[in-house]
């Protein structure tokens, strides 16, 4: 899966880091990618920035650019919609893992979703980020939602004591949920195949 | 015993007017420390004084007015928990003030309204919309909220139900506030553009308001806090271009 005319790269969010290099070793795409951090999204400005800079960097060098990303900043369709650029159906991180019709099915049953990179981070995400502590951590989740559902892509161990953890903190139920790479992969074919459709 | 609230300071003076408390900076001070505990008793000690339904005019509507100032502004680096917070105090308030009406037999306070509300069709991000529900209530609004993932046929539907003229359509993200497009082409195919307007809200719309514009809603508000006055307005717009 690489482009004919100039070299495709992937920039992509680093919550996909495991799951690309899965795929990587997989032989199922041979794309180079590059990693921006996670936690960006808690700042969607700056996620804009470095996108940009990093859309910038790799189109000066020739290459066409593949985002593996949701719409997680304002200007994202801005970046998206440039020549030799293109970015992965979905609005967000498990959309493009989980599918459309499942993640609208779980969305609109209130589920909230783990994925493996920001369970580990979860401290940082809900009491730093968020400010949520507490009585009103749990208020909040269970006003917004209805259970947990961590999506396991089988990368990494289940991170089982941050999931109680996180369970405790939230008042929530917590479930495991085994995804396939499959919906991620297809996701970054269409992504190629409409970038290389422009050219 | 109250005697009196200087708006924009919210002090009330004490009897020989040496004991003065800040009552709407005490407010603002707890919804900031995400404290709603302490904003509830500092509420009922108010209520003591005076009464649930004079705090909601002349305490909450103050302190939610200078929280939101401080959040559009985001000067005082306002995080998701003061916002929830904020609303979950102006919930409470109401539920006491209903609560309150229903058991001394009075008839409920006339309504605002009313509206419709709901996140717009693929958005399940429920926060704002349910902000925003709390504030409006909590300013007399009649609030027809149809939750997350609504399609423009449901919102003009349910508009139409009910005989609003204002819909408040929540996005948190591009893709999604792309659809509010699809609720003003619907709007206007029924033959409402004017009659029922929309207000178009969200973390997308926030930062980028030309948005507002481009897809067709007559306003939008930076925070939640601020709506009810967008609220007010595009009511008032509505009935100025169609009075019947």
């Amino acid at each position: 899966m690489s482009g004919e005319s100039r070299p495709l790269v992937c920039v992509a969010c680093s919550i996909f880091r495991d799951e690309m290099e899965r795929l990587q070793a997989q032989e199922q795409t041979d794309l180079p990618v590059r990693f921006l951090g996670s936690m960006l999204h808690m700042v969607p400005e700056r996620l804009e920035q470095r996108l940009k800079a990093a859309v910038q960097e790799e189109l000066a060098k020739g290459h066409d650019v593949l985002l593996a990303y949701g719409d997680c900043c304002p200007h994202m369709v801005d970046i998206e919609e440039g020549d030799g650029v293109g970015r992965t159906g979905g609005i967000n991180c498990c959309e493009i893992l989980l599918g459309r019709e499942a993640y609208r099915r779980l969305r609109r049953e209130g589920v909230f979703f783990l994925m493996p990179e920001w369970t580990l981070n979860w401290k940082a995400v809900f009491r730093d980020t968020l400010g949520l502590h507490d009585e009103n951590a749990r208020h909040f989740m269970r006003d917004m939602h209805t259970r947990l559902v961590y999506l396991d892509t089988g990368l990494i161990r289940v991170p089982e004591e941050e999931l109680t953890e996180i369970a405790q903190f939230t008042g929530l139920p917590v479930e495991r949920m085994q995804v396939s790479l499959d919906p991620l992969l297809a996701s970054l074919r269409d992504a190629a195949e409409r970038i290389l459709g422009h050219e | 015993m109250t005697e009196g609230f200087i708006k924009g300071m919210g002090s009330v003076t004490g009897g020989s007017g040496a004991m003065e408390r800040d009552w709407c900076g005490e407010l603002v001070s707890y919804i900031r420390g995400a404290d709603r505990v302490a904003a509830n008793a500092l509420i009922s000690d108010w209520a003591e004084r005076s009464s649930y339904e004079s705090a909601v005019v002349e305490l909450m509507a103050p302190a939610l007015e200078l929280f939101g100032k401080l959040w559009a502004d985001n000067a005082g680096d306002t995080s998701l928990a003061q916002g929830y917070v904020a609303a979950k105090v102006a919930e409470d308030l109401l539920s006491k003030v209903l609560a309150l009406r229903e058991t001394s037999g009075l008839p409920p306070a006339p309504a605002k309204g009313p509206v419709v509300v709901g996140n717009i069709e693929d958005d399940f991000h429920p926060l704002g919309r349910k902000m925003l529900v709390a504030f409006l209530r909590c300013d007399g609004w009649k609030v027809e909220d149809l939750g997350v993932d609504v399609s423009p046929g449901a919102f003009v539907d349910s508009a139409q139900e009910v005989g609003a003229r204002v819909v408040g359509a929540s996005a948190m993200m591009f893709s999604t506030a792309k659809n509010v497009k699809r609720l003003r082409e619907e709007v206007d195919r029924r033959g409402l553009r004017g009659r029922l307007q929309i207000a178009a809200g969200g973390a997308v719309f926030r930062l980028r308001p030309e948005l507002v514009v481009e897809f067709g809603a007559d306003g939008t508000s930076p925070t939640a806090l601020q709506a009810p006055a967008l609220f007010q307005e595009l009511w008032a717009r509505s009935v100025r271009l169609f009075p019947g």
